[in-house]
């Protein structure tokens, strides 16, 4: 049972670093044009699974204007987020990543219709918490830095933008990749970001450090083409 | 059958395994002090360099 448990674990893990690596191509102007539906291998919960996880981030591309994929796209939209909706005991982050994820649906998916209701997410925490838990959480957030989306989520940050920098710095020290290039791609969304922190290097150190975790290469993407902060 | 049987249960795992990836514990990190590492440098030094410990001289028993 474990091992079974283990195994379908690490497809699930399998499968979100493929999409994020379709997606990071895509903001890379590599790999053809993008459509969300091709990128999936197959039409199953683990892959609604792995669309849920990545969050907002599956409709980047056609946030930089790609033509949307129509029909499919968001038929796999849909079904991601009809199978996995946050429970009553869900973390604020899985809210707030459900509501990212519908947000970009209306605004990045052509055909509009009805989408479900966006829950409403704690925000309190961005006010309340010490520098290294805003950080940890907000880089699990990056995916709503696409623009356009959840501002009051981007407005909190940006009052927090020095504690946000302290974070960065944190997790690069951690050798932590993922936090940091999820802490630096707000940090190119927020304004006022300290010269001296030195972001763009930054986010090519984390890049080249991370040794090709495709979710790093996602959050640098997006940094560098939505906000022309990171690797060139 | 079987399969009907087990989806609801797939989809269990993976909606607590959707969970898990969204909301991850912070991992572990090696985080060195240098000032600590500095100061562990120094006591280690100043104990290989210190001269032994005095002992009694030996006393011929004759």
């Amino acid at each position: 049972m474990l091992a079974e448990q283990a195994q379908e674990n690490s497809s699930l893990s399998t499968v979100v670093a493929d999409v994020a690596n379709g997606v990071a191509l895509a903001l890379d102007g590599e790999g053809g044009s993008y459509a969300l539906s091709a990128l999936l291998a197959q039409d199953d919960a683990v892959a609604l699974a792995a669309v849920r996880v990545l969050g907002a981030d599956v409709l980047a591309p056609y946030a930089l204007g790609a033509p949307p994929g129509g029909g499919p796209d968001e038929q796999v939209v849909r079904k991601a987020l009809a199978a996995y909706p946050p429970g009553a005991d869900a973390s604020e982050v899985s809210v707030w990543s459900y509501r990212g994820l519908v947000e970009a649906s209306r605004a990045f998916l052509p055909a509009g219709g009805d989408w479900p209701d966006t829950p409403q997410a704690g925000a309190a925490w961005l006010q309340t918490d010490p520098w290294p838990r805003l950080t940890h959480r907000a880089s699990q957030l990056a995916a709503l830095a696409l623009p356009g989306l959840a501002p009051a989520l981007a407005a909190g940050l940006a009052a927090r933008t020095e504690d946000l920098a302290r974070g960065f710095v944190r997790a690069v020290r951690r050798r932590d990749w993922l936090q940091a290039a999820g802490a630096g791609r707000w940090l190119a969304r927020v304004p006022d970001v300290p010269q001296s922190l030195g972001l763009d290097a930054g986010l090519v150190y984390v890049r080249r450090m991370s040794g090709g975790d495709p979710r790093v290469a996602l959050h640098a993407a997006a940094a560098r083409r939505f906000h022309l902060r990171g690797p060139r | 059958m079987a399969s009907e049987l087990t989806a609801p249960v797939e989809t269990a795992a993976l909606a607590a395994e959707v969970e898990g990836l969204l909301d991850s514990a912070e991992p572990e990190g090696i985080y060195r002090d240098t000032r600590e590492c500095g100061g562990g440098l120094l006591l280690a030094a100043l104990l290989l360099i210190s001269p032994p410990t005095p002992r009694a001289p030996k006393t011929d028993a004759r």
